[in-house]
């Protein structure tokens, strides 16, 4: 089947169509249709358990092909809230085993970001393409269960089909691997309704060994944006995270919609240590960035609205990342995952509740006391 | 109001440091209301050390306690406040063990007895200064405790791009620094998003 989308935004129009066709047990032309609205029980489950084998080597594959294989092309990230959609393009070259760049476009007026680079080139990073990874592969497998489904094509090439799914019976993802090199080349998110909340697609790919990164020839204006602040030390390991505990440092082993912690860095800020804690299921990714402080009254850029009953601060204009303080740190939260396990997350981190009467005296008190003591 | 908030009694007791002390000292200049709270927040505290500068010495209270608790030692007794109408004697002088301490001696206690209304003034005025004492201590305790938690810490603005950065770089993903929003324009299949 077909299946075009077309975002139409202030002065740009995007066009991403791609053509997709199952011909394995998902169940041929209709599979994306008949997956997108149907839910399986387990029986069905049970009969694409012979296939799972080979899909969890397909997707070894393809992170593995994600960092052996050159390749340049666009990658067309698409994403849907109840707020609306969002779409972001970006042209991205990867040397085998070396550097990744990405440049994003400027998308319009709409869009305040000047060209954008990123660059990998420490090694330490797990670099992968539509989040396909080794340990987010890994955290698939065990979150979901996964099947072959069949060849198709995007891009106008064929392609192997993956399908992860749910306990419930509920599609939850779907990834198109390149037959070829095993590239990803697509990936469809669905919530637990089974609407499409995420489309990722690599277009017009081509798998020469770039000539140059486009790096030596960006624009003044523009930022090599990988760590602006400084490097980030990590990847940390799980043992070493949750081992920051003893410091004070707010590091639960999960989170809500069955979320966990798989990685985590550090980095040194003007306004000191920044924690970043990296959780995931395989598919919905969620950073947690923590440092000590306290946020101002007013922040620019963001806006003040109520998640889960707590008072946060949303980023405009895509409110994907989330910030509050609470017992005297700052959370921010940055999310790739449906709006239900967003919320359910802010909820689970600590929040500063509302001063009460007596909570207000009491602190004047020992304010008070503090300052008659001469000792103080 | 305070245009410093919290971050005015964190300036009185010295908390602050650095750039945000530049800060609150760049606003306590060209502020006014600021500067007459600080002032006043200031007089609050030196007033409260005064106080207890006047508060006997620590030691010879200690021993005072000690010594009303001790083992084997009888307990005083409370003594009694004498009730006396105006106009009226008593009967007789009280008898009794009415204090623990050496008083001016039998002589004495009619005397004393016979001044009601200095007690009665003294008592309203301790009552009366008890509650100023406690409403002043209260609204005082409830002005300076305002302003949230303030959490010891700076002043943290989130570097909302170098997040997203780090996210895209530990997710595989790329980069997502600013993206149009534009209208729902989600298809309506059921392969398209949350209406």
């Amino acid at each position: 089947m077909a299946a075009a989308l077309v975002i139409a935004l202030p002065g740009l129009l995007i066009s991403a169509c791609s053509s997709q066709s199952g011909s394995g047990a998902a169940g041929g032309a209709d599979a994306v249709t008949a997956a997108g609205r149907a839910t399986v029980g387990r029986a069905a489950l049970a009969s694409r358990r012979p296939e799972a084998a080979r899909a969890v080597r397909l997707l070894s594959q393809a992170a593995q092909a994600a960092i052996v294989t050159s390749y340049q092309g666009q990658e067309v990230v698409t994403r849907w809230s109840a707020g609306g959609g969002s779409v972001l393009v970006s042209s991205i070259w990867h040397v085998s085993g070396g550097q990744t760049v990405t440049q994003t476009m400027d998308a319009g007026a709409s869009v305040s970001s000047q060209p954008y680079l990123s660059s990998d080139t420490d090694s330490q990073s797990p670099e992968g393409v539509l989040g396909v990874t080794a340990p987010l592969v890994q955290l698939l497998e065990s979150h979901y269960v996964v099947a072959y489904a069949g060849t198709g094509s995007a891009d106008d090439r064929t392609a192997q089909v993956v399908e992860a799914w749910r306990d419930d019976g509920s599609i939850a993802a779907r990834f198109w691997f390149d037959d070829a090199t095993k590239l990803p080349l697509e990936r469809v998110v669905f919530d637990t309704a089974s609407h499409v909340i995420s489309q990722d697609v690599l277009i017009d790919v081509s798998f020469a060994n770039p000539a140059a990164l486009p790096q030596q020839a960006a624009p003044a204006s523009a930022r090599v944006s990988a760590d602006p602040q400084g490097p980030w030390t990590g990847p940390l390991r799980r043992h070493q995270l949750l081992g920051l505990r003893a410091r004070g440092w707010q590091v639960p082993s999960g989170l809500p919609g069955g979320l966990s912690l798989y990685t985590g860095a550090r980095t040194q800020a003007g306004t000191g240590t920044v924690l970043d804690l990296g959780y995931s299921d395989g598919l919905s990714m969620v950073s947690v960035f923590e440092q000590r402080g306290n946020l101002p009254a007013t922040l620019p850029g963001w806006r003040k609205t109520k998640v889960n009953g707590h008072v946060v601060f949303a980023a405009e204009p895509d409110q994907r990342s989330l910030t509050w303080s609470g017992r005297g740190m700052v959370y921010t939260v940055v999310a790739d995952a449906p709006a239900q396990t967003v919320e359910a997350v802010v909820g689970a981190l600590p929040h500063d509740g509302p001063t009460g009467f007596w909570k207000r005296m009491s602190r004047g008190i020992t304010r008070l006391a503090s300052w008659a003591n001469p000792f103080h | 109001m305070s245009h410093l908030g919290d971050r005015l009694s964190a300036l009185v007791d010295g908390e602050l440091g650095g750039a945000e002390l530049d800060r609150a000292h760049a606003h306590l200049a060209g502020c006014e209301p600021c500067r007459a709270e600080a002032a006043e927040l200031r007089a609050l505290k030196r007033k409260l050390r005064g106080l207890l500068d006047g508060a006997p010495a620590e030691a010879a209270m200690t021993r005072r306690l000690i010594a009303m608790t001790g083992p084997g030692g009888p307990v005083p007794p409370r003594r009694r406040l004498l009730r006396v109408v105006p106009g009226r004697r008593p009967a007789k002088p009280a008898t009794g063990p009415v204090s623990s301490r050496p008083g001016p001696g039998p002589t004495a206690e009619p005397r004393s007895a016979f001044r009601p209304r200095p007690s009665a003034r003294r008592r309203r005025y301790l009552v009366l200064g008890t509650v100023s004492l406690v409403v002043g201590l209260g609204t005082a305790a409830f002005t300076v405790g305002g302003g949230g938690d303030a959490a010891p810490g700076p002043r943290i603005t989130p570097p909302v791009e170098m997040y997203s950065v780090e996210h895209a770089i530990t997710t595989g993903e790329v980069p997502f620094p600013g993206p149009a929003v534009g209208p729902s324009s989600a298809p309506s299949s059921p392969d398209g998003p949350p209406p």
